[in-house]
Parts: C-alpha cells; sequence; structure tokens
C-alpha cells in the first residue's frame, strides 16, 4: 500500500516535505495506526502522537488525505491510494506529524471547564437525576481530539479570539450540568463578537468528528438559551 | 451585567432579517403569480400603494441590516488589522447608506 506522508524535522529541514512510502500490509493490519507503526520501523525518525490506539486518548489524530480524523480508528484498507497523511491544519507543526496543541487547550481552559458551585458540599456527592445525567450525553465523550478545531474555517481565521467547536462543546457540556451555578456567567462569556459568534454554522466541526459528536448542535443549543436569557 | 457589544444581539438581526426578506419575497412572487400587473402604472400603484410600499420598506431596512451583519462578520474574518478593517467598514457603510438613500428616493419621493 502506498503512502504519502508530510515530514518536518524543524532542526534539519528548512521546509516541509511530502516522503512516499511502500508498505505490505499483514492480515492483522486493520487500522491506520498499525501501518504507522510499521513505516516507523522502515523509518525510526517519523514522529507521531499516540497512546491508547483504541479511539480513547485523542493523540493521534491527524488529516488524511483531506479529512480529519483519528489514525487508531480509520480502518486502512477503506483509504484511497496513496494516503496522504498531514498533521492537523492550521495548528503550529512540532515535528511530522505531531502539533503543537497550546492555543487550542487555552481556549478549551477559558470556558473554565469545571464545575462551579459554592453552594456547601452536601456529605457525600452533588446528586443528579438521571434525566439530568441524560442531558450530557453528546457532550461529556469528547476526547479534546482537536479533529474539530482544526477543521473549522472560523478557527482558522480567529484561533486566538474564537473559542472553537471543541471549547464550545465543552462550554455546554457545563452550562446544561444540573449541578453547576454558574449558567449565567458562562452565557455572559460567550456572548461577545468573537467567542461563540464568530462560528458561521459551516459544520465541518460535526461532519469530522470521530466520536460522531455534534459541537454545531451544541453551540446552536447555547444561541437559543442566549437567545431565551434575553427575552 | 450587560456587556455592551454582544454577538447575540447581531445574530437575532440576521436571523429575524432573513425570515422577514424570505416572507416578503415568497408574497411578491406569489403575488406576480395569481395577479400579474398588466402594464407598468398598474405595477407602480400596487408598488406604492401604502400596504406593499411600508412591506418593502421593511424589505429594504431588513436586507440593509442582513447585510451590514454578513458583511462585517467577513470583514472581521478576514480583515485583521485594525486601521484597514476601520476603513473597509466604514467604505461598507458608506455604500450601504448610499443605496439606501437611492431606496428611500425610489419608494417614497417617486410619487410625482
Amino acid at each position: 500500500m502506498k503512502f504519502s506522508i508530510f515530514r518536518f524535522n524543524p532542526e534539519r529541514d528548512v521546509k516541509p516535505y511530502m516522503q512516499d512510502f511502500r508498505v505490505e500490509l499483514e492480515p492483522t493490519d486493520r487500522m491506520l495506526l498499525d501501518v504507522i507503526l510499521r513505516i516507523k520501523i522502515q523509518d525510526d525518525s517519523l514522529t507521531i502522537r499516540k497512546s491508547c490506539r483504541e479511539g480513547v486518548c485523542g493523540s493521534d489524530a491527524i488529516n488524511i488525505n483531506g479529512r480529519n480524523g483519528l489514525a487508531c480508528i480509520t480502518p486502512v484498507r477503506e483509504l484511497k491510494e496513496p494516503v496522504q497523511l498531514r498533521p492537523l491544519p492550521s495548528f503550529p507543526v512540532i515535528r511530522d506529524l505531531v502539533v503543537d496543541m497550546t492555543q487550542f487547550f487555552k481556549q478549551y481552559h477559558s470556558i473554565k471547564p469545571y464545575l462551579i458551585n459554592d453552594e456547601p458540599a452536601p456529605e457525600k456527592e452533588r446528586l443528579q437525576s438521571p434525566a439530568d445525567r441524560d442531558k450530557l450525553d453528546g457532550l461529556y465523550e469528547c476526547i479534546l481530539c482537536g479533529c474539530c478545531t482544526s477543521q473549522c474555517p472560523s478557527s482558522w481565521w480567529n484561533p486566538d479570539k474564537f473559542v472553537g467547536p471543541a471549547g464550545l462543546l465543552q462550554a455546554e457540556r457545563f452550562i446544561v450540568d444540573s449541578r453547576d451555578r454558574a449558567t449565567q456567567q458562562r452565557l455572559d462569556d460567550l456572548n461577545d463578537v468573537y467567542r461563540l459568534f464568530r462560528c458561521r454554522s459551516i459544520m465541518n466541526c460535526t461532519e469530522v468528528c470521530p466520536k460522531g459528536l455534534a459541537p454545531s448542535r451544541a453551540i446552536e443549543k447555547i444561541r437559543l438559551m442566549m437567545v431565551k436569557d434575553s427575552i | 451585567m450587560r456587556k455592551a457589544v454582544t454577538g447575540l444581539r447581531a445574530w437575532l438581526v440576521q436571523r429575524v432579517s432573513a425570515i422577514y426578506m424570505l416572507l416578503f419575497i415568497v408574497f411578491l412572487l406569489t403575488h406576480f403569480l395569481l395577479d400579474p400587473p398588466t402594464s407598468y402604472l398598474d405595477w407602480r400603484n400596487w408598488m406604492l400603494s401604502p400596504g406593499v410600499s411600508i412591506a418593502a420598506s421593511v424589505f429594504f431596512a431588513a436586507l440593509f441590516a442582513h447585510a451590514w451583519v454578513g458583511m462585517r462578520d467577513v470583514i472581521m474574518d478576514y480583515v485583521h488589522p485594525i486601521a484597514i478593517r476601520v476603513m473597509v467598514l466604514a467604505l461598507l457603510g458608506l455604500g450601504l447608506t448610499g443605496i439606501a438613500a437611492w431606496v428611500i428616493q425610489i419608494l417614497w419621493m417617486g410619487h410625482g
């Protein structure tokens, strides 16, 4: 199988380039990550992030034939050859397929991704009804791999000011949590020209999310909550 | 405390204006389909009847608000240096105001 992989080593290369690789697939090679690791045996300078290798940790998010995804859960035999592998678009490249996610996590932290509740803590824990817990479905599953934000044109143009789909999905996760008491502050914080409203409903985020989540729907729900709140 | 500049207001203006414009266009097309004017005078009198000319004025107000928010968004996305951005926004505002003045002239001063 033929691969064309983005290579860039800042210590050596002036410019990034695409390097071709040819790999014989073994019957046990099912996912793209299996094959990338086989390529790494051919050329151990190839750099990639990976950890859980089963779509839970979100570290091996890369751009596969123009579309962001997790290498570990992408069936390799379904890909069109030569398979073009690039780092996540718009994120600064550290080396080869590894990108700098500092800005991404800065935006994530800006939405205060933790429960805010100043009420005295109950003896055991803050309980939640099953119905309230259900509201977190489709939100809590986000693994912060960055596939959505890296594929979002609004994030490309204003990565420093627009929170991005991943951060906004997380914002919705805490806005709807029945145990959180900072809903109003969270809504006010997002209600400026940039943080939420740079979203043009392009919906690349929902299209590429490897976990099948819908950041665009979360953004829409936040907007509607703001509308209700302002009436 | 509410912030002076909110993204929500601009977003609402764009959604509400879009809905109004859609309804007005449907109304216009329905009229021309069911009761097409037979002459220019016929069409002109219909356009200048109070109900229609007010609805048309609201349509153009919605159009300008919609265009302003939409273009402003595009400019904010693509034009980052503040000085150039302000200049482009001013040009856009000037252009839209000019067209608005023209619309007012046609709809409200063309009765003679």
